[in-house]
């Protein structure tokens, strides 16, 4: 195994990973925010609320991402009559898919606050809005932030799926490169190495931090 | 809004029909055969590291979080076009004579799903050993139950229905992950509904239609694991879902 | 004459928990068909104590004597030591009653497993048993059905179930809400009424003057006092019991 192949080609592999961190990124703050939304409507009590927003989630967690990035990716020319790029479809797919696993971490969260300590906030003469800042949003956050480290693992994991419409992210420009030097066994080494190192980093805080908010 | 005229008959229409079906078929093929090995690896690999010698919990941990932290289609790619350039001249020759490349990419996509899920089962597995608290040993052994006969009736038993839900899980999340297998060209359903798109540019409606076979997938396997778990159901143990 | 009639006896405990030492130097012996209750601070070894007497603590110096057979012994007879434990019913603070098997099935466990007895044989005498425990009504509901007096309940016929020459409770209320702890309380004292031997580790004083005979008091690993009954409420010899028992009384 030589691994200059590595070197030579580095400036081209630190491309495809800085693509792939900006739809990280962009993908994770939409999904997020997105999930925090689908997350709080879901524990709604009016059904014209509470059942569009179930089964939205319910059916996205039973597809594969693939078939929803091949889905906006012939969707989108089609709404807006011109072609779009795909690494805006592809954020668009990651945003609408990762949300709904987001949306179950935050409605955990904030079942997760007991019962009593609501009452004890009410029972202090506190408003909806004053009871769910300073006593279910703060104990919800600190049970959720390990399992959204983790889902944010999945998130980068799941960004080298891009590929499969052409985004020229890290697993793209690995083949890419692989296609001319024909190096297969130090390219896709190098690649594997890579995306452990960043996931196993996140897997290891995420367990430190269950460790300290006691899981 | 481009001017579109949805086709739907490119779902059941001659030969397209036909090819989803076949997908179907080799969908559900691959991931049971993908479940059942990640399954029998899984519960090894969680055994291992409840053993008490050091460097064989350092090798099974490291097992599960090299396979859990590399995207599965980064292990697809591994297996499929750098594993086999470690063989041996004449092993690899012999291999791309041999073997239809069809058969090969279909092996590697069960390969490389039976590793990545063994490493997520291996987990769960190990979170239901611990979850048995340790008065429940105590309360067995204090009425002279031996060793097997503590695990036979109390451990194993209390085990298996902590761990049934997050396998059921798993056996959804499967079906899910084999479609990544149509990036080696395995002809499963996500990549016969693309396939029909490059034959009839109606891709959009053989994506959807695709989306609502996974979905009608994950919905029978949820209701037959559903079913399972009523049958093992146990009041305060497996959590009503 | 006094020595036919030791059930238990302890000579020269010790055990440690790595560097910690939670049994320092314990000698007590335990006159069949008596109630010994055991209090003191938490942390002072009450439990392990237990543990230490039917053999699931493995422990490090003394011995102890079950009816004439060294409990050390069998440490290194696997066999002997299920027999020895099956001689003993225990009960504990969080019930343990295995979740996954009904009421009745909790029960005949052991005796099916162990002694061997057949299927029906085993649940009638069960059956018995809830009667005694009263709550027949129950046999055939899972453990999280019941509520926590009744699951202690069951863990006490568990207990009875294998036919102890000793019952060993720790802590058996402690878990309990006030209304159940009575129930539990009455079916001990039953227990010890028609002669079982008991061993009790337990904060409920009220108990431990109405039934015990005699009470061991323990803290950080030492038995400080240890007296019938009637001498310790009346006046205790030790500061640290005095100043427990005062404690423990007005927080009744």
């Amino acid at each position: 195994m030589i691994f200059d192949v590595i070197f030579r080609n580095i400036h081209l592999l630190l491309s495809g990973l800085g693509v792939t961190f900006q739809i990280f990124i962009l993908a994770w703050i939409g999904s997020f925010l997105l999930g925090i939304g689908l997350g709080v409507l879901r524990l709604s009590s009016r059904k014209a609320i509470y059942w569009p927003v179930t089964i939205y989630i319910q059916t996205m967690r039973s597809i594969p991402l693939i078939l929803v990035i091949f889905g906006f990716y012939l969707l989108l020319p089609i709404i807006t009559g011109k072609s779009m790029p795909s690494l805006v479809s592809a954020v668009i797919s990651f945003i609408v898919f990762e949300a709904v696993y987001f949306a179950e971490i935050v409605r955990g969260g904030i079942q997760s606050v007991r019962k009593n300590l609501i009452d004890a906030g009410y029972s202090t003469g506190l408003s909806y809005f004053q009871v769910m800042t300073f006593i279910i949003l703060p104990q919800a956050i600190k049970n959720m932030i390990p399992s959204i480290v983790t889902q944010s693992v999945v998130v980068f994991q799941d960004t080298a799926l891009a590929y499969v419409i052409g985004v020229k992210e890290f697993l793209r420009i690995t083949t890419l490169v692989n296609v001319r030097e024909v190096r297969s066994i130090e390219l896709y080494l190098f690649a594997a190495l890579v995306y452990f190192c960043i996931c196993s980093f996140g897997s290891l805080l995420a367990r430190r931090m269950e460790k300290r908010y006691g899981g | 809004m481009l001017n579109y005229t949805f086709d739907w008959s490119v779902i059941w229409r001659h030969p397209y029909g036909g090819w989803l079906l076949e997908g179907i078929l080799i969908t559900i093929q691959l991931s049971i055969l993908a479940w059942g090995i990640a399954l029998f690896l899984g519960v090894i690999i969680a055994s291992l590291r409840n053993l008490p010698q050091k460097w064989v919990k350092a090798v099974a941990a490291a097992y599960v979080e090299t396979f859990r932290n590399i995207p599965l289609l980064v292990q697809l790619f591994f297996w499929y076009f750098a594993a086999p350039e470690l063989l041996p001249y004449s092993a690899r020759q012999w291999l791309y004579q041999n073997i239809e490349p069809t058969t090969l990419s279909y092996y590697t996509a069960i390969i490389s799903l039976s590793l990545f899920t063994s490493s997520r089962i291996a987990e769960h597995a190990r979170s239901g050993f611990s979850s048995i608290p340790k008065g429940q040993y105590l309360a067995a052994f204090s009425t002279g139950l031996n060793t097997l006969q503590v695990y036979r009736y109390v451990i194993i038993p209390y085990t298996i229905r902590v761990f049934i839900p997050p396998l059921t899980t798993e056996f959804v999340t499967i079906f899910k992950n084999s479609a990544l297998a149509m990036t080696l060209g395995v002809t499963e359903t996500t990549f016969m509904s693309q396939r029909i798109d490059s034959y009839t540019f109606h891709g959009l409606e053989a994506t959807i239609g695709a989306m609502v076979i996974y979905l009608l997938i994950s919905l029978s396997v949820s209701g037959l694991m559903g079913f399972v778990e009523r049958f093992l159901y146990i009041p305060g143990l497996i959590r009503k879902r | 004459m006094s020595k036919n009639n030791t059930i238990i006896e302890i000579k020269g405990l010790n055990h440690w928990y790595g560097n910690f030492h939670v049994l320092k130097e314990i000698n007590l012996e335990t006159r069949r068909s008596s109630c010994v209750v055991i209090c003191g601070p938490s942390g002072s070894g009450k439990s392990t104590l237990l543990r230490c007497i039917n053999g699931l603590e493995v422990f490090k110096e003394g011995d102890v004597i079950i009816n004439g057979k060294s409990v050390s012994q069998c440490f290194h007879n696997h066999k002997e030591l299920y027999k020895l434990r099956s001689k003993f019913g225990m009960v504990f603070q969080h019930f343990e009653l295995y979740p996954h098997m009904r009421v009745l099935d909790n029960i005949t466990l052991a005796p099916r497993r162990v002694l061997c007895l057949s299927k029906n044989e085993a649940e009638k005498s069960a059956m018995a048993l809830l009667e005694k425990v009263g709550i027949l009504e129950q046999a055939y509901k899972y453990p999280a059905n019941l509520s926590g007096g009744q699951q202690q309940r069951v863990a006490i016929a568990r207990a009875l179930a294998m036919n102890p020459d000793i019952l060993l409770f720790d802590e058996p209320t402690s878990a309990l809400d006030p209304e159940m702890i009575r129930d539990v309380l009455k079916v001990m004292a039953d227990l010890a009424k028609e002669g079982m031997t008991m061993l009790v580790v337990t904060h409920e004083m009220g108990f431990a003057n109405a039934v015990a005979d005699e009470i061991v008091f323990m803290e950080e690993g030492n038995i400080i006092e240890h007296d019938d009954a009637v001498t310790f409420f009346k006046c205790p010899k030790s500061n640290r019991a005095v100043e427990f028992v005062d404690r423990i009384l007005v927080h009744i």
